[in-house]
């Protein structure tokens, strides 16, 4: 089961990346990056690295985050609850057939396509930056999330109000629990991971619009598509996607930092060229 | 007589007078000292009369229970019952827990106003008796996580163990005439369960009850291979994560576990919930004068080999008593099994193979006692020490028994364990040299080389599994919003399966805690609950509203569901609180309240 999901969502993901590589990146930057390749990689080869360690981490943490949330035992569901209870219930009164499936696509497909592409995007050009930057903010936000997950405990609007909230995804397509069990636990809602990543792209894509300005129209309805669907599908409060955003940019930011100011490719070239200059 | 006199000119002189005016400290002193009553002594002890009052504050309390995906009804019933009490001036809360983080709390660390849940029930209404009774109110597990006590009911519940036969179902009515009016916990509905089984793999689904050992035994295969595995879906992930018997948090029936430990004697129940207490690793027993002689079948073997005699029999009853074996500065009693191991006095081994029970009960409780899993002494014995965990202090009575996970599980039982993974499945193998299986006895025995145990969260995709075939039954009870969905007609290959049952939905009250300690108040609780309501809008119809916790067998004319609540009828109707009615009931059973119409009770 769980097999076949993930084969379908490599398949679909891939697609979609091919067509958008053709649609805009273009057949001229994909010449240049047939001889550039192995400059951009060594380029980008330290944070990808980090980005693995720091997934890999998060894989082992996941196991025993829950059991250190409950022994912190900072339960903010009903807080939140409190706060905006109605505006799910207010988001979820507007669904159709069509609009769930879409929300669906977009949850699984969509944002999966949206984290995948920008990496082959800023690939394609010379200036390393954007793809560097790109990578520091995925680092960043499973970083700041795994902690704000360990430090709050939040089950999200279909574990509080199963009758009123639909648990649309999970019974109009059952199979896809088997996926977003693999990666998700029930009690780490806040805030939404899918949204703060899908922002994030979101939010490089207009900073590289002069680039690539037809991906920045399409990302940024993608990822409002994505933020929007999390909630549509009662899988997070509208807190948990504030909180998103704001660690978007937060990462985003802090990125832009990091990478502009430690370079590890010229910090290791300075060293070989003062080491055969001596 | 002079204090009131006092306090009268008090409130005289504060109109005008200046406190302490113009008495000079001597004089107010030799007044006061000659008992005379002057203003100013009266004057401050009518401010300290006035200070020295303990708030009485708008009532907030939290319902603690579990999230959808743990007990979809649950939660449900939780918000339903919010907004009842939130009608009648209580400012609620609802506080969600994982499953055993639910438990935790609950029966462990006592850490909870009310909660809603499953109590997982027992076919004998002696459950009660450990449920209830006032000697376990300060133990942690299901003996009385309510903290509750009250004298005359534990007379009750003592006269209900002592009796026999109709004596004895006179002495359970008075039991729970006393719960109906004491409400130390509401009863709310005893929910109709279903399951989803393949019928082109397996027949015999209805002969034994799914939520009991003997629904996974005596399958008959009905396709070549369907006898190399039988697959169970569960939608509670702790058969994964732990094994142990004795654990409170991580069972809620102890099915699995059941299944792994063998009795002495087992309750062999039907898919109808129609059956009775069998011989099991028992081969027989007589009861005579309080004395119960058990006769073990012979040879019997625990899963890796060792032989299972007399001797474990006596140590399993004597370390669920204390399983710190008399080491501790106290007992440390199993938090589950407990009203069973209460009732046996003692236990001597008379040979390899026979037992003598001292019982401190009639024979009807006294049997019950048979029913707790059978341990092997050469894996738990070590396990009486105090669990250890580096730079943190452990609460006393915490042995390794009650916190090790238990994994590999070694036991007796009609299966044993091969393999698991975390959240993901646990696989058991037959246990090829179980009684059932000897040619002399007549029980259900395991007709499948192995038994999986798949985790999948969900119903809807626990169903899905099941119609693709990747699965053979839907071990868990379906959530009643899906049961309607299930479409059987179309295809002989699927049954939908219906059962009763005797476990139910409660809401229980912590009892030390003010005000749910004060009985009229739990009483005004108990009536701002519409259990038939409930059941037909949370359950989906599939349940039944109960005004009493026992099994209908048992259930007294008086206290039967019968159109309406025969012990605390709602206040209002189709789950709508009448707020005036509401308010007259708290107030009639001494509350008060304030001008916003906020509940106001004392704190303590």
């Amino acid at each position: 089961m769980l097999l076949q999901v993930l084969t379908q969502l490599v398949v679909v993901v891939a697609l979609m990346v091919g067509v958008s590589i053709a649609l805009f990146v273009g057949r001229y930057r994909l010449r240049a990056t047939r001889t550039e390749w192995r400059g951009r990689i060594r380029a980008a080869a330290p944070i990808t690295a980090v980005l693995a360690i720091v997934l890999l981490f998060n894989s082992v943490a996941r196991q025993v985050v829950p059991d250190l949330s409950w022994m912190i035992g900072w339960n903010l569901t009903w807080a939140i609850y409190d706060i905006e209870g109605q505006f799910i219930l207010w988001l979820q009164d507007q669904a159709t057939p069509w609009l769930t499936a879409y929300f669906s696509f977009i949850y699984i497909y969509g944002y999966v396509f949206l984290l995948v592409f920008p990496v082959v995007a800023y690939f394609a050009l010379s200036n390393t930056r954007p793809l560097r930057q790109l990578l520091a903010a995925y680092t960043l936000n499973y970083t700041l999330g795994l902690v704000l997950y360990t430090l709050v405990i939040a089950y999200g609007p279909r574990n509080m109000m199963p009758e009123l909230v639909e648990a649309l995804l999970y019974d109009t397509y059952p199979q896809y629990q088997h996926l977003t069990r693999q990666v998700n636990r029930n009690t780490n809602v806040f805030p939404s991971l899918h949204t703060s990543l899908a922002v994030t792209v979101s939010v490089l894509a207009f900073r590289t619009r002069d680039v690539y300005p037809k991906w920045n129209v399409v990302a940024g309805f993608l990822g409002l598509s994505v933020a929007i669907s999390t909630m549509y599908l009662g899988i997070h409060w509208a807190i948990d996607v504030v909180a998103g955003i704001a660690l978007a940019w937060i990462s985003v930011e802090l990125a832009g930092i990091l990478v502009g100011r430690w370079s590890v490719g010229e910090w290791v070239s300075d060293r070989v060229a003062s080491l055969r200059n001596r | 007589m002079s204090d009131r006199a006092g306090v009268s000119t008090a409130s005289d002189s504060s109109d005008g007078e200046p406190v302490n005016g113009g008495i000079s400290r001597r004089a107010a002193l030799s007044a006061t000292a000659a008992g005379l009553t002057i203003p100013t002594s009266g004057c401050i002890r009518q401010i300290r009369s006035a200070i020295n009052r303990d708030g009485v504050d708008p009532l907030s309390l939290t319902i603690t229970t579990l999230p959808a995906d743990g007990d979809r009804e649950s939660i449900r019933l939780a918000r339903e019952i919010a907004a009842a009490l939130e009608a009648a001036g209580i400012d609620t809360a609802i506080e969600m827990r994982s499953n055993e983080e639910f438990l935790r709390s609950v029966l462990l660390n006592h850490d909870f106003d009310v909660y809603v849940g499953r109590h997982p029930g027992d076919p004998d209404p002696d459950f009660l008796y450990e449920t209830l009774h006032s000697t376990y109110a300060d133990e942690s597990g299901w003996q009385n996580p309510f903290g509750f006590t009250n004298l005359l009911v534990d007379e009750r519940l003592e006269e209900q163990r002592a009796a026999e036969g109709d004596e004895r179902a006179d002495a359970v009515e008075s039991v729970l005439e006393a719960l109906a009016l004491e409400q130390p916990f509401v009863p709310i509905c005893r929910p109709i369960e279903h399951r989803l089984a393949r019928a082109d793999r397996f027949d015999g689904w209805t002969d034994g009850h799914l939520s009991t050992r003997t629904g996974y035994l005596g399958l008959d295969t009905q396709r070549e291979g369907s006898a190399e595995q039988l697959r169970t879906v569960y939608t509670d992930a702790r058969p994964s994560q732990n094994l142990n018997p004795l654990n409170a948090e991580y069972r809620d029936r102890g099915t699995i576990t059941d299944l792994l430990y063998d009795p002495l004697a087992a309750d062999v129940f039907d898919a109808g919930a129609e059956g009775d207490l069998e011989p099991w690793l028992a081969e027989e027993w007589t009861f005579d004068g309080g004395t119960l002689a058990v006769e073990l079948r012979p040879e019997l073997t625990f899963h890796d080999g060792e032989e299972l005699t007399a001797d474990d029999v006596v140590f399993t009853y004597e370390f669920l008593a204390d399983t710190a074996r008399g080491d501790g500065s106290g007992a440390a009693p199993s938090p589950r099994y407990r009203g069973r191991v209460a009732a046996v006095e003692a236990v001597t081994r008379v040979d390899d193979t026979a037992l003598e029970f001292e019982m401190a009960t009639g024979e009807d409780a006294a049997e019950r006692a048979l029913t707790v899993p059978i341990l092997p002494e050469h894996v738990w014995e070590g396990r009486s020490g105090e669990a250890t965990v580096r730079g943190v202090r452990i609460a006393q009575g915490t042995t390794e028994a009650l916190t090790t996970d238990n994994v590999p599980a070694v036991g007796s039982g009609p299966f044993q364990f091969a393999d698991r993974t975390d959240r993901e499945h646990l696989t058991l193998e037959r246990f090829g040299d179980h009684v059932t299986l000897r040619e002399d006895v007549d029980l259900p025995e395991p007709t499948v080389d192995e038994l999986r145990v798949q985790i999948d969260p969900r119903s809807t995709s626990a169903i899905q599994l099941v119609e693709d075939d990747d699965a053979d039954v839907t071990s868990t009870p379906l959530e009643s919003y899906v049961v309607d969905d299930i479409d059987v007609e179309e295809t002989d290959d699927l049954t939908l399966l219906e059962s009763p049952t005797w476990s139910f939905y409660h809401l229980g009250f912590n009892t030390r805690k003010a005000p749910f300690g004060n009985p009229r108040f739990r009483q005004v609780v108990a009536e701002l609950i519409d259990e038939a309501w409930l059941a037909e809008e949370v359950f989906h119809g599939y349940a039944e509203p109960i005004a009493t916790p026992v099994t209908e067998e048992w259930t007294p004319d008086e206290l039967a569901w019968d159109d309406g609540d025969p012990a605390t009828a709602f206040l209002g109707a189709d789950g709508e609180v009448d707020v005036d009615a509401a308010r007259e009931a708290f107030e009639d059973a001494g509350f008060r309240y304030d001008g916003d119409g906020n509940l106001r009770v004392r704190h303590y």
